[in-house]
């Protein structure tokens, strides 16, 4: 419980020990019933949660990716899954599942202005619902909540929509996201241009 | 040969000038539906791997153009390919995307069906009269179905030529895509990526062999990574890149070839790719476990193939992903992407592999994909602009027969499309010659 808000043994480098741990932590997720009365967050940490979610998507939507970058630790993980089952992400092929590294390549490709994919680019609105909150040690906090993601790219409206698991950690400069773990209800489905911040 | 077959056996050749293909054949629903009918009714359709349905009874739904299929495992490892349309009311029989099952049942009326497609129950059937025959109402069948070193082909036109006589020169580089994983065997149960795009089939065919876009289509990538890490795959993609030791080559039937593996793979494919999530601590681990060389022929196993390897008409097998297009109308194909395991490797260089098969679909086919709808909405919108150009490379004279006899040309050839559609043309006429035939023959 506590031991998924630490850090990687090597920070940003994802070995074998990592992904058993992401597994065990997703695995907690989609069997999860109640929360514990034990994990509830008190009511500061949740509110001070609650702003860093609310950032991060306003940050999104507005284009400021190297300021959403910033609410990401050193040792993040973005991860979008291709299924929708909870597959091992150390043998199963996903979306996308970024580093810190390939996290900041990924906000460079896209604001070098020859990134077509997102010429023009795809408007988005993130809608944040249903969140849910489980303390993890005393300075982790795992999110879920339900994401609409409301798009329109050369005219053409359309949704994304699924859930977001979030572990976030408390650290000296306030909460910041660790993983940001995002399950589109038809992941394991054909999908149109997700190349903006989903 | 009559008048009729006169007229259609050349049908599509107005589709065509030397060095341009007419956008009649992108943007036509008519063409499309043609397609269907000449193409993928009629030849050796790329339908999965034997890895995807190892057990007895294991299944997968899949289509042939736009044919929806059953491709299941029977007994004594047998592959059948069963149109998935009940013979009563023309329904779906199976509705799941993968499963295990000896019978299918047809959810409306019961209907009940082998996996080899027999009939083997009808409810109430004695309201069919006492002539009914059982026998006569099993599932169509596709008329030929062949597996070669696990992939799956099948074909509804039971006149098609063995299978590897379709590969052509195409067999010798699934041999060595296939031996390419450090000795182990390649599996393709690792999950897919399916990208939804609204472009014809064949603008993607066009872009598989297409040595020509790297540097233009994929520079957002090219440029982060040389920034980051200098000198390494694929940024040999600059300057007058077709004196690189990069090549095309024509492999008979349709099929092409590009070959990255002389520049991409240099000395060590390892030493010469990006950074991948994981590169370094996975590095130590396998280090520590096997020593360096051997880690070091493992962790080659982990990166991409540098082979794109174009099977006419729907498989195109790229780095280590096998990649499948599904025709769904004349603007809209989705593009399955099956990301492959080794079957034995160290869970480091699996782990390793699903990353890097992330690495080209998030940074890189995201912009094909732009340029495929781009150029079908160019397309559609300037009726009085229907040429294509195909030309490059046409008449430099820089084309020469190997030693193998495949014919090479320069990586930035449009030799694939001048190929692949001269294939497409030759296997439509012969469609609408059949067709004329048999209407004259009624």
């Amino acid at each position: 419980m506590s031991d998924v808000a630490q850090a990687p043994a090597v920070p940003g480098l994802f070995d074998l020990d990592f992904y058993r741990r992401m597994q065990a932590l997703v695995q907690s997720w989609v069997t999860l019933g109640e929360i514990p009365p034990a994990r509830l967050p008190a009511a500061e940490d949740r509110a001070a949660c609650e702003r860093l979610l609310h950032a991060e998507a306003r940050l999104i939507d507005a284009l400021r990716l190297e300021d959403w970058l910033s609410l990401y630790t050193e040792d993040c993980a973005y991860w979008i899954p291709a299924d929708v089952v909870g597959a091992d992400p150390a043998r199963f092929v996903s979306w996308e599942f970024n580093d810190r590294r390939r996290l900041e390549e990924r906000v460079e490709r896209l604001e070098g202005g020859r990134a077509f994919s997102q010429i023009p680019i795809t408007r988005t609105t993130h809608i944040y619902s249903n969140i849910e909150m489980l303390t993890a040690g005393s300075d982790g906090m795992e999110v879920l909540c339900n994401f609409l993601i409301q798009t329109n790219l050369c005219g053409r409206v359309s949704q994304r929509a699924g859930w977001n698991g979030f572990l976030l950690r408390r650290t000296g400069a306030g909460w910041r996201i660790v993983l940001k773990r995002v399950s589109l209800f038809d992941a394991d489905l054909a999908q149109h241009n997700n190349s903006f911040t989903l | 040969m009559n008048a009729i077959a006169e007229d259609t056996a050349g049908r599509y050749d107005r589709y065509f000038r030397p060095g341009y293909v007419h956008r009649d054949i992108y943007t036509s629903p008519e063409i499309f539906e043609q397609e269907m009918t000449h193409i993928f009714a009629s030849d050796w359709v790329y339908v999965g791997h034997e890895s995807e349905i190892p057990a007895q009874n294991d299944f997968v739904t899949r289509s042939i153009g736009r044919r929806p299929i059953i491709l299941c495992r029977g007994k004594n490892e047998s592959l059948h390919v069963l149109i998935n349309r009940c013979s009563h009311r023309g329904a779906l029989v199976c509705r799941q995307a993968q499963g295990n099952a000896s019978r299918f049942v047809c959810g409306y009326h019961a209907w009940t069906f082998g996996n080899d497609g027999r009939c083997v129950g009808v409810p109430l059937s004695h309201a069919y009269g006492p002539d009914f025959d059982l026998a006569s109402q099993g599932l169509r069948r596709a008329a030929r179905v062949e597996s070669y070193r696990g992939f799956i082909f099948a074909s509804l036109n039971v006149e098609v030529p063995p299978l590897t006589e379709h590969l052509a020169h195409a067999r010798r580089y699934l041999d060595e895509w296939i031996d390419r994983g450090d000795c182990l065997p390649v599996v393709v149960r690792a999950g897919s990526m399916r990208f939804e795009t609204h472009a014809n089939w064949k603008v993607i065919y066009d872009n598989a062999g297409d040595g020509y876009h790297p540097p233009f289509s994929h520079i957002s990538m090219l440029r982060v990574f040389a920034r980051r890490y200098g000198d390494v795959d694929m940024q040999y993609y600059s300057g007058n890149f077709d004196e690189a030791p990069l090549i095309s080559r024509d492999l008979g039937n349709g099929h092409t070839l590009l070959d990255q593996r002389p520049s991409m793979h240099a000395q060590s494919a390892w030493e010469r790719q990006h950074v991948m999530p994981g590169r370094e601590i996975l590095r130590e681990d396998l280090n520590k476990h096997y020593g360096e060389a051997r880690a070091l022929e493992m962790l080659d196993a982990s990166t991409g193939s540098g082979l794109n390897l174009n099977i006419f008409p729907n498989l195109l097998i790229i780095g280590n992903q096998i990649q499948v297009l599904e025709p769904m109308a004349v603007n809209r194909t989705v593009v399955h992407w099956f990301s492959t395991t080794l079957e034995g490797a160290p869970d480091e260089v699996n782990a390793l592999r699903m990353r890097m098969q992330e690495d080209f679909p998030s940074f890189g086919e995201v912009d094909d994909t732009a340029q495929f709808e781009a150029c079908q909405a160019g397309m559609e919108g300037v009726p009085e602009m229907p040429w294509i150009d195909i030309r490059r490379h046409m008449n430099t004279g820089a084309g020469h027969r190997g030693d193998d006899g495949i014919w090479t040309e320069p990586i930035s050839s449009d030799q694939h499309m001048r190929c692949y559609l001269d294939a497409w043309r030759r296997t439509m006429n012969a469609g609408a010659a059949r067709l004329a035939k048999a209407g004259a023959d009624v």
